[in-house]
């Protein structure tokens, strides 16, 4: 606790952070990207994903974005408990469990990996859909 | 304006040169790391973008707190050790703090002396000590500042990599940290160590910096 006031003191006067008004709005983006695949509009959660992630998973799937989504396991409620931002990459923790990863592009967060769980540790979580 | 510049050249001439090299280090730092975005399929970010990144900021702290390592340890270092044939070293058998008139302090201060140096009792002790201890505070203040932009750094990386981030604390004692401290203090210790030992033998006519090009190579000490 202490070591994190100190942290966030430093932050309060130091470049590199900044991170808290912007946790929010990834967080808005994870939640309605869920939300949509929950809703079975997978033209809505592909409007939520970084061009990057959609193409490739057309190019894996050999079908459009806006059906391919709908047939991974990705959880379809989007509440967070917690978010994360470095400088313009973020991952938001749901409450359904397993993380959602966005990066900051000029016209918002996207999603850039969605689905994904702990595997080793400190190694990549494993994701259902990456960039 | 003329005599002012005159008389204080070496840093007029010194701030110019941080100044321009931190201005070409940002641009060169800016289109690193957008070389950096293309390879990952990301956007570009402006260079104000990047000037007040912690990226631009980690790369200038590890510098400085480099430099200021090397300060210290050197002012710090030659009170106590002595290098024989050195103009960066005191003269063999001066090791120590030296006498009070030596040093021009309390009773044997001249009146052109600073203030706290006339003075005596904790004061004095401190402005006795005050280049040291603002190289410490300088030195302590990067080398945090480099630790607290370097864990957003680091875990902006590991977010990349769909990794988990990890906290200030434990960042400190990861080898990201280490190898940009590390790499810094190994470069600052050798050019400190090359100076001293190089003037012993070497001259470069008209600086303070070197002994009198006839001086003897066992000439130690500033007035060689």
């Amino acid at each position: 606790m202490r070591t994190r006031g100190i942290v966030l003191l430093a932050c309060a006067v130091l470049v590199g952070c900044g991170a808290s008004d912007r946790a929010p709005d990834a967080a808005a983006v994870a939640e309605r990207f869920h939300e949509a695949i929950g809703s079975q509009d997978g033209a809505a959660a592909c409007g939520e994903l970084a061009e990057e992630t959609a193409s490739k998973l057309e190019q894996q799937e050999g079908r459009p974005c806006e059906e391919a989504i709908l047939d991974l396991e990705i959880p379809g409620e989007g509440r967070s408990v917690e978010t994360n931002v470095y400088v313009i990459t973020a991952s938001v923790s749901l409450a359904a469990g397993g993380k959602t990863f966005l990066d900051e592009f000029d016209d918002g967060w996207k999603v850039s990996a969605a689905g994904c769980v702990p595997s080793a540790p400190d190694a990549p979580y494993d994701c259902e859909l990456e960039g | 304006m003329r005599t002012f510049v005159r008389h204080n050249g070496l840093s007029i001439a010194f701030l110019g040169l941080f100044l321009g090299a931190l201005i070409l280090q940002a641009v060169a730092g800016h289109a690193d790391f957008n070389e950096g975005q293309d390879q990952h399929g990301e956007e570009h970010i402006s260079f104000l973008r990047y000037v007040t990144s912690s990226d631009f900021a980690t790369a200038v702290m590890e510098n400085w707190q480099s430099e200021y390592l090397q300060f210290t340890l050197f002012i710090l270092l030659t009170v106590w050790l002595v290098q024989r044939g050195s103009p960066e070293s005191k003269e063999v058998g001066k090791a120590g703090l030296e006498s009070d008139q030596d040093q021009k302090v309390g009773a044997h201060a001249v009146d052109a002396s600073p203030r706290w140096a006339k003075l005596t009792g904790f004061r004095r002790r401190v402005y006795e000590n005050s280049l040291l201890l603002v190289m410490v505070a300088i030195w302590i203040a990067s080398w945090f500042a480099q630790s607290i932009t370097g864990v957003t750094e680091y875990n902006a990386e590991r977010l990349d990599h769909q990794q988990t981030t990890v906290s200030w604390a434990a960042y400190l004692t990861r080898p990201d940290f280490w190898e940009k401290t590390l790499q810094n203090w190994q470069s600052e210790f050798l050019a400190v160590g090359s100076m001293a030992i190089l003037a012993v033998y070497l001259r470069q006519r008209g600086s303070p910096e070197s002994k009198p090009v006839g001086a003897a190579h066992h000439a130690t000490g500033p007035n060689s």
